[in-house]
């Protein structure tokens, strides 16, 4: 299915060094990449690759230290710390890889977190019906296990409707079986509403779920690959 | 209500224990300053309010005997509103079922039995006398309570050396006698000194006045400078014995509460800000560990969407909810302790009201300095919370770097064990922060230092004025001079074992522009019960030929050993010689000033005359002693020393014990406050450290060695910082509490430095016991699995 789709993220020779000391890290060594709206990307490559700075970037938690990051039709490299703030409240929703609820909010108040604050939000429950978490609604995150605490975050990133979702390792501290419940909820909210989605992992089976896969090496796009036919995440096992 | 306001209120309690600690610190500081500027403004608007209604008297006067035909010249004087003139003299009373003798201060009522126009005595209870009765009296609240009096009951008299038989027709108080103190006595003795009203005519008749006064009072009109006046009544009355006019600033009763005043507003000056300096530190020091543990939720925050401004806001109002918890227990506890102490100045002040009212404007200062005090401390914290870039935030933190340095190597070369070495890199990791628990520490102990040396200075007090200085156990005051050889008729009373003469006269010293009022002593040197003793406890003798004068009174003339001083004596017309000042000596009471009694005599080219005489006492022979002194036509009063000094004793004892108590509390506040949350912190810090000693095998006991030695280490550093602290607080008190009428000694002993350590230190090692539970309740396997 060929259709004429408008890109999302748009960079131009982004380049991140991280210097502590008196080492300078290139984490990011000119990366030039479109990802277009409504696309499931995956993003593989070895540990110290580049992937999570790239997303950071992307999503504005970090800054680039050279190069441009468009998204849509706007700049966001040198945007202010508000704009950014602005930009990920109203554009972007995250999945870590640990999870990162707040330990003293219940599920449905850490969905709330970001509901209270977005511009048109579904209802907590909504959010928490979608990856299946209904029914622990009120549970503190020290009560519930890792794979439902991951549902819990990806309600919380996609309770917004955000434009973009950023998944960095979601299922990486998850068992197989966790991890697939995870995935398919990333891929319900994929295709039910068109949300743009990245998701890292370092986990090459996972390739076959997403329209396109980017192979990261030493900072760089090594490689890119669009899958002609994906699978269902019940169908990926590793 | 929004998550994240929850997630506030849950965090809120959370760290309530802690929050508790420093809300303590903090409502000990907001209760002080509630209490001491509640007092002091209640003294001083009770005083005023008090001396409005009662028209007390701006300028007063002493002389011999003036006829009233003077007074319309008073009256004219530029800046005078209004004279009240009256006869005053003094009593010796028997008293039923007292076996001393007690002393009174006789003052005369209007002859028209109207009101006085100043000094307006308030009646509480009964009648005034009769202005045409000679056997009627109306005596001072405090007397009548403290003996039992009651309108209608009776007590002998003695004045001008006639006995007679008064009937009490009322009872008063007055704006002169709120606080009312016999002479030559230290503290009030309400039982023994009373203040007698009598007609015009009874007074007039008892001490040969008819016709004249012996004191005057003025009032000037608004904004008129006193100075010119006092000076322009004193030309006046110079021809009449006067003893030198003076302002309010003189007179004995408003004097002492000026004196009572000043001291709370030094303690609202010094104490407050510590604690407000402890809360702000404390507040800071856990924030600091608050942000630090939540960086991973902060850079989530800021994920989600939240702006640097929620974050802050977020910080900020946790240290607010502390504060504010801190401000309300604040409130309360100072509203009680204010009460509480107002009822213990009732005690020394006799008042008919107390405007207590702790204004509005008090509490919310209160409230704004605590807030601003935990605000401040939160601010670094919270500020870095909301700079912490989201990428950074959520990143594991960087292990702390230990680094072997010079003081590490120096360390390991002493083989300590591996939970010693723990301590000691922990200390040496973070040296600011180590350095400012320190400082905490030791600012409890200078609180427990500087509220410590208050009842020593006093017992040194006692001890340097009555067992070193003032040895005569009673002293009998002659109505007129005597001869010296009257002595011997004293020394013949029952009882008497010892007696010393010695002449008082009341003087006006000048040396150049400056002049002080204060009463010259003359005495023979040698003197082996009333002893000039000085502050480093050395005997002084009177000088022949010179004067002597105490430090406070030769700065105040600006003289110096060797300077002529003009010497006007007062009861004698103000007749002037001048006399060398000979040197000064170091006092903590009044305003001494000696000379040798055969120099004073050659002065006034006469025989030696005694004033006064000291005498010891028999105890077995008491009785007779003090119904011989009854009979005794020349002896105008007797001032019993030993019930000066158990007076002395009680009443400053009794408050002393209350203040050094509060001190304490305060100081145990402050410890466990610095020492319970420094093992907090060290708790949560090395929650995974303590975990896996204790999954290496180490026992309890031995992990917990780490986090109360620590604590104990930091405690034991803070001693001798906190002593110093103390010793220049203490310091500092007592400079300020230093007036004309007295100076508090700085007596520091090493018991009180002992003592301060030991509440400290067990304080400390309590907080730090509190904590150590902590380890009990460790789950290992937990603490080994969270990230942190
Ligand atoms: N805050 C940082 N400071 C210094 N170096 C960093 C920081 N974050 C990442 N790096 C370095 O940048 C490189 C890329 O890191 P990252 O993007 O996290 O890789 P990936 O997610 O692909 O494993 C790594 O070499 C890492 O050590
Ligand atoms: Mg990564």
């Amino acid at each position: 299915m060929e259709t004429q789709v408008q890109p999302v993220f748009r960079t131009e020779g982004l380049t991140r060094i991280y210097t502590s000391g008196e080492v300078a890290v290139r984490a990011l060594d000119g990366v030039d990449l479109t990802l277009e709206a409504g696309a499931f990307t995956v993003l593989l490559g070895a540990s110290g690759s580049g992937k999570s700075t790239l997303l950071n970037i992307l999503g504005g938690l970090d800054r680039a230290t050279a190069g441009r990051v468009w998204f849509r039709d706007t700049e966001i490299t040198g945007a202010s710390d508000a704009a950014l703030t602005r930009f990920r409240r109203d554009h972007v929703g995250f999945v870590f890889q640990f999870y990162n609820l707040i330990a003293s909010l219940t599920a449905r108040e850490n969905v709330q977190l970001v509901t209270d604050v977005a511009r048109n939000p579904m209802p907590p429950e909504e959010a928490l019906d979608l990856v299946d978490m209904g029914h622990r609604i009120d549970h503190f995150p020290a009560q519930l296990s890792g794979g439902e605490q991951q549902r819990v975050a990806i309600a919380r990133a996609i309770a917004k409707r955000p434009d973009v979702l950023l998944c960095d390792e979601p299922t990486g501290a998850l068992d197989s079986r966790t991890g697939v419940r995870v995935l398919e909820a990333l891929a319900a909210v994929n295709d039910r509403f068109g949300t743009t989605t990245v998701v890292i992992t370092h986990n090459a089976a996972i390739r076959a779920m997403a329209h396109r896969v980017i192979r990261f090496a030493d900072g760089r796009v090594a490689e890119v690959t669009e899958n002609a036919r994906r699978l269902p995440p019940s169908a990926i096992d590793w | 209500m929004r998550a994240l306001d929850r997630k506030l209120l849950r965090d809120l309690r959370r760290q309530s224990a802690q929050g508790a600690a420093i809300a303590l610190v903090l409502a000990c500081g907001v209760a002080i300053l509630l209490m001491s500027v509640g007092l002091s403004r209640a003294l001083e608007e009770t005083r005023a309010a008090y001396y409005e209604r009662n028209r007390f008297a701006d300028v007063f006067a002493s002389v011999r005997r003036v006829p009233r035909t003077l007074l319309p010249e008073i009256a004219a004087l530029p800046g005078v509103l209004a004279v009240e003139a009256r006869i005053e003299g003094a009593a010796v009373l028997d008293l039923p079922g007292r076996t001393e003798a007690a002393q009174a201060r006789v003052l005369s009522l209007p002859a028209d039995g109207g009101e006085p126009a100043l000094n307006l005595p308030l009646l509480r209870e009964g009648r005034w006398p009769d202005p045409e009765s000679a056997a009627e009296v109306a005596v001072n609240e405090p007397f009548a309570r403290a003996n039992g009096f009651r309108p209608g009951d009776s007590f002998t008299a003695i004045l001008d050396g006639r006995a007679r038989v008064l009937t009490i027709t009322g009872i008063a108080l007055s704006p002169e006698f709120i606080y009312t103190i016999g002479p030559g006595a230290m503290m009030p003795d309400n039982a023994g000194y009373g203040i007698l009203w009598l007609s015009d005519r009874a007074a007039a008749a008892a001490f040969g006045m008819q016709g004249a006064f012996s004191t005057v009072a003025l009032s000037l009109w608004a904004g008129a400078p006193e100075g010119p006046v006092i000076d322009a009544l004193d030309r006046l009355l110079a021809p009449f014995g006067a003893v030198g006019a003076h302002g309010r600033d003189a007179q004995m009763s408003n004097a002492f509460l000026d004196a009572e005043i000043t001291q709370l507003r030094t303690i609202a000056a010094i104490l407050p800000p510590v604690f407000l300096v402890i809360t702000t530190y404390l507040v800071g020091m856990v924030m600091g560990r608050i942000v630090e543990l939540e960086r991973a939720e902060i850079g989530l925050l800021k994920a989600l969407g939240y702006g640097r401004g929620a974050i802050l806001g977020q910080y900020m109002a946790l240290s607010a909810g502390v504060a504010m918890a801190g401000v309300l227990l604040g409130w309360v506890l100072g509203t009680v302790l204010s009460q509480a102490m107002a009822r213990l100045y009732a005690q020394y002040f006799d008042f008919p009201f107390l405007i207590f009212g702790l204004s509005p404007g008090v509490y919310a200062l209160s409230a704004v300095l605590g807030l601003a005090a935990a605000m401040l401390g939160a601010l670094r914290a919270s500020l870095r919370a909301a700079a912490l870039p989201p990428a950074v935030a959520m990143a594991p933190p960087v292990p702390p770097s230990y680094r072997r340095g010079i003081a590490d190597r120096a360390l390991t070369a002493l083989r300590p064990s591996q939970p010693t070495l723990m301590i000691l890199r922990g200390l040496l990791r973070w040296p600011l922060r180590t350095a400012l628990s320190i400082l905490g520490l030791a600012l409890a102990v200078s609180v427990l230092v500087a509220s410590n040396f208050f009842p020593d200075a006093l017992d040194f007090l006692v001890d340097q004025s009555f067992n070193l200085g003032n040895r005569q156990e009673a002293i009998l005051i002659l109505g007129a001079e005597a001869p010296e050889g009257a002595l011997m008729a004293v020394a013949r009373l029952p009882g008497v074992l010892q007696a010393e003469g010695q002449s008082v006269a009341p003087v006006r010293l000048t040396h150049g522009p400056r002049q002080k009022t204060a009463t010259l002593e003359a005495r023979r040197p040698g003197a082996d019960l009333a002893r000039i003793v000085t502050t480093d406890g050395r005997t002084v003798e009177p000088p022949a030929g010179g004067l002597l004068l105490s430090e406070r009174l030769a700065a105040a003339l600006d003289a110096a050993p060797g300077d002529m001083i003009e010497v006007a004596l007062l009861a004698r017309g103000g007749e002037v010689h001048a006399l060398p000042l000979a040197g000064t000596v170091p006092l903590y009471f009044g305003l001494g000033a000696w000379t040798d009694l055969d120099t004073f005599s050659r002065l006034l080219r006469e025989a030696p005359r005694i004033s006064a005489a000291g005498v010891t006492l028999d105890r077995a022979a008491e009785a007779e002693f003090h119904a011989a002194v009854k009979g005794l036509p020349g002896v105008a009063g007797t001032i019993l020393l030993d019930r000066n000094v158990a007076a002395f004793r009680d009443t400053i004892g009794e408050n002393v014990l209350v203040v050094t108590s509060i001190y304490a509390f305060l100081g145990i506040v402050i410890t466990a406050g610095v020492a319970y949350n420094g093992a907090r912190i060290q708790m949560s810090e090395r929650a995974r450290e303590l975990a896996s000693l204790r999954i290496l095998g180490f026992s309890r006991g031995e992990v917990s060695y780490v986090l109360v030695g620590e604590t104990m280490l930091l405690a034991l550093l803070a001693q001798p910082p906190g002593w110093w602290i103390g010793a220049a607080v203490a310091r500092l008190l007592t400079d300020s509490f230093a007036s004309d009428l007295y100076s508090v000694p700085l007596v520091l002993n090493p018991a009180t430095f002992a003592q301060a350590s030991l509440v400290c230190l067990l304080a400390a090692f309590a907080a730090a016991m509190v904590v150590r539970r902590r380890i009990d309740r460790l789950d290992l396997v937990a603490v080994l699995k969270t990230r942190e």
